[in-house]
């Protein structure tokens, strides 16, 4: 996905320009994986929704992985797998916190290279899975380990601009 | 000056201080101080003080700094009882408190609470405070996640502290609670999370929570009461839950996040309610009350006697959380006690405040997702072109955008000698694709895509000078930045505001003229106040700290993690050429 330079102004809205929803949320929940587009309708609101997530139940800062467990990403630069995260991204509402495209909003961008707890896919997963500090909440048990792969594979997908480190203005 | 209009001047002074103090119940003081956040109980922001006027404002020069420590956006204010000044900083909520009398004003104490980080992502829009309020030897306020502590003025010592909030449910508390008699009244931010909003009344001795009045659901949750409930337009029952589609209400916002104000009088609370939860309007047919108005409620009981809602069925997130101005304005002739919002989406609003009923309603700002107010309905006469929802794909080109044609934490001022009322605006459009949002607790409730553009004559913001007695602009400074900066009117015919990229104005209340000007340490989301010092002198404080939307909106001013690099804005690329983050105390004087 082509990470625009206007993309910052989703930050409170969000870029959901794909079909609504890559599959239903309770599904997504049930089967762990929101891998490829269906036809499914849109998710339903509320009511049909999963269970709450309570902050300080499953925030575990650090997220220290035992010693001796590899995580491995079993989609590791697959575009279609990431294309299923872009949906993913916001169908979980990663975008309100993280913006549109992950530009970053009132949480940080996470399309600029460059990363708090680590870029390497498994740190990343951890990240997602067992949430961090600071109100990253934990997505582990509402999504399960295939749709965090598919975050991941989507985050590290997005190129980060060639201004990170450098901006530079001209005029009066 | 003449003589008599000196004396003039003075009765005026006495006669405004006369009215804030009979508005204000226990908390009344002198203008010498600056004891709740809208100054008075009407949150007019005026002081009757007057030492600074056109005629040495050219001489005002900073006297005093001081960094809070913190980044976060600075909006807000401080207060001034006695010799003490009073600051909150944004999470992780310090309050800081200045002996006045001594040089350099070092601190009496701080009060350093425990407050979670987790707010920090719960927070949707910056980990801003706006403000505390003094009240029986007390600083009560709010912090980030969820509540409410009452400080010992004097030693820093807390006095109670409850849980007001839930910050698993997606509320934060930002707001500054208003105190009337014995009652805190706070609410709580949460409309991009789906909450159920609210507001409570605390006990002020000891914290506990009286009564809570939920601003949708059920009569009996909205503490409707039949003997007295009288809305000014839309009657019957349960209003809260019939205009709300599919039950979509229980995750319908409405948030409170803004100014209350209270007429003794009447005995009335006033405050705006935020936007419908989420974004996406067709996921909530129905017109959604009362997400978007404005609550009149019994401060003792919470008793709801009035609602009006400023934008049915809330399509563009205009919140309208702006503070309700109370002004005795004569309106056709007629003497009238009114009530002034500056809404987000645009109009600005003079209300009968006894009704409710719509008595003026003009645009302040550009605006097309509406043509007018109907006045005998109270409705917007709607441009359906302009109407959003996810099955109308990218609606274009609308006005303003959801940052508001004013933000709701950039407060207006009424100066009752000049009669207008003086606000910063934002002059921005946007587009606005909406798309399906799922429900899940604690998480962003939103579902659309708006980005921003400058609206007609490419400028980003103003300051104006407004009658709402007539619904007229008088006059308007442009800014090249959207303007954040709430304003203070004075006594002396002097206006102050700050601008995004940090200069900070005083200007001649009648004609806007700029009379001086200094560039302080960070953008201006804070609001200006004026007090006397020990020493008998007048002095006007600010906050600088680029934040609250712009932490956001323009992420290139921060510089405080280098693992998290936001690109610029595209219709305000060089904001950060001239501004970036940091909390400071600005004190000004002649």
């Amino acid at each position: 996905m082509k990470r625009s330079r206007s993309t910052w102004q989703r930050l409170r809205g969000h870029a959901r320009t794909g079909a609504p929803g890559s599959c239903a949320l309770a599904a997504c929940l049930a089967l762990g994986s929101c891998a490829g587009p269906t036809n499914s309708p849109p998710p339903q609101p509320a009511a049909a929704g999963p269970p709450g997530i309570a902050y300080e139940a499953h925030v575990a800062a650090g997220a220290v992985v035992p010693g001796g467990v590899e995580l491995h990403n079993p989609h590791s630069g697959d575009k279609a797998v990431a294309a299923a995260g872009a949906m993913l991204f916001t169908t979980m509402n990663c975008d309100g916190c993280h913006g549109g495209d992950a530009a970053g909003a009132v949480g940080p961008a996470l399309g600029d290279g460059r990363w708090r707890y680590g870029g390497a896919d498994a740190e990343v997963f951890s990240s997602i899975y067992f949430g961090r500090p600071k109100g990253m909440p934990a997505f582990g048990g509402a999504l399960g380990a295939d749709g965090i792969w598919e975050l991941v594979t989507y985050l590290k997908s997005l190129t980060p601009p060639p201004t990170v480190p450098t901006e530079s203005w001209q005029g009066p | 000056m003449s003589f008599s209009s000196r004396i003039a001047t003075l009765l005026i002074g006495i006669a405004a201080t006369l009215v804030a103090t009979e508005n204000s119940g226990k908390a009344a003081a002198a203008d010498n101080d600056w004891v709740m956040p809208g100054k008075d109980f009407a949150a007019t922001r005026y002081s009757a003080l007057a030492d600074i006027n056109g005629g040495n404002a050219a001489r005002l020069h900073p006297l005093w700094t001081f960094s809070t420590g913190v980044l976060g956006g600075h909006e807000g204010q401080p207060l001034v009882v006695g010799n003490t000044m009073y600051v909150v900083t944004p999470w992780p909520n310090v309050l800081y408190a200045f002996d006045l009398t001594k040089e350099g004003y070092p601190l009496r104490w701080k009060y350093r609470p425990e407050v979670s980080p987790n707010s920090i992502g719960i927070a949707c829009c910056d980990t801003v405070n706006r403000g505390a309020f003094f009240v029986d030897g007390m600083i009560v306020y709010n912090l980030l996640d969820g509540h409410t502590v009452a400080v010992d003025a004097k030693s820093g010592r807390e006095i109670w502290k409850t849980q007001v909030a839930d910050l698993s449910a997606g509320e934060t508390t930002t707001m500054a609670p208003l105190v009337v008699r014995d009652r805190v009244i706070v609410g709580a931010s949460g409309g991009e999370f789906g909450i159920y909003g609210w507001v409570k009344g605390l006990d002020l001795k000891t914290g506990k929570v009286i009564w809570t009045g939920h601003n949708l659901g059920s009569d009996a949750d909205m503490l409707i009461r039949p003997d007295s409930y009288k809305p000014p337009y839309e009657q019957g029952p349960d209003l809260g839950v019939r205009t709300w589609a599919n039950g979509s209400w229980k995750t319908g916002g409405a948030p409170v996040w803004g100014t209350i104000s209270y007429d003794a009088q009447l005995d009335l609370i006033y405050y705006g309610t935020g936007n419908a939860s989420p974004y996406n309007p067709e996921q909530r047919a129905g017109d959604n009350k009362w997400s978007s108005s404005v609550l009149a409620r019994r401060p003792e009981d919470g008793a709801l006697v009035w609602a009006y809602q400023f934008t049915p069925h809330d399509s563009w997130d205009y919140d309208s959380t702006g503070a309700m101005i109370l002004a005795d304005l004569t309106i056709a002739g007629k003497p009238t006690k009114a009530l002034v919002h500056f809404d987000k989406n645009g109009f600005a609003y003079t209300l009968d405040r006894a009704t409710g009923k719509v008595l003026v309603a003009a645009p302040y700002a550009t605006l097309n997702w509406a043509k007018s107010v109907d006045l005998a309905s109270g409705r917007p006469v709607l441009d359906p072109a302009k109407a959003t929802g996810a099955s109308k794909g990218n609606v274009t080109d609308i006005c303003p955008s959801l940052e508001g044609a004013v933000s709701p934490s950039s407060p207006a001022a009424y100066s009752p000698r000049t009669h207008l009322f003086y606000t910063s605006t934002n002059n921005l459009c946007m587009d606005y694709q909406a798309a399906h949002s799922s429900y899940l607790r604690g998480t962003p409730f939103m579902g659309a895509n708006t980005p921003y553009k400058a609206g007609p004559g490419g400028h980003l913001g103003a300051f104006v000078a407004w009658d709402a007695a007539s619904g007229r602009k008088v006059w308007e400074n442009t800014e090249a930045y959207p303007s954040w900066s709430g304003a203070l009117a004075t006594a002396g015919d002097v206006v102050f505001y700050g601008t995004l990229d940090g200069w900070f104005k005083s200007i001649d209340a009648r004609t806007g003229k700029v009379l001086s000007k200094f560039k302080v340490g960070s953008g201006v989301v804070g609001n200006p106040i004026t007090f006397r010092g020990p020493d008998g002198k007048q002095y006007v404080a600010v906050y600088a700290g680029i934040g609250g939307d712009w932490f956001l909106l323009a992420g290139d001013v921060r510089s405080d993690d280098p693992a998290d690099m936001r690109p610029a804005a595209d219709y305000i690329k060089d904001i950060a050429r001239r501004t970036s983050q940091g909390g400071i105390v600005w004190i000004f004087g002649l």
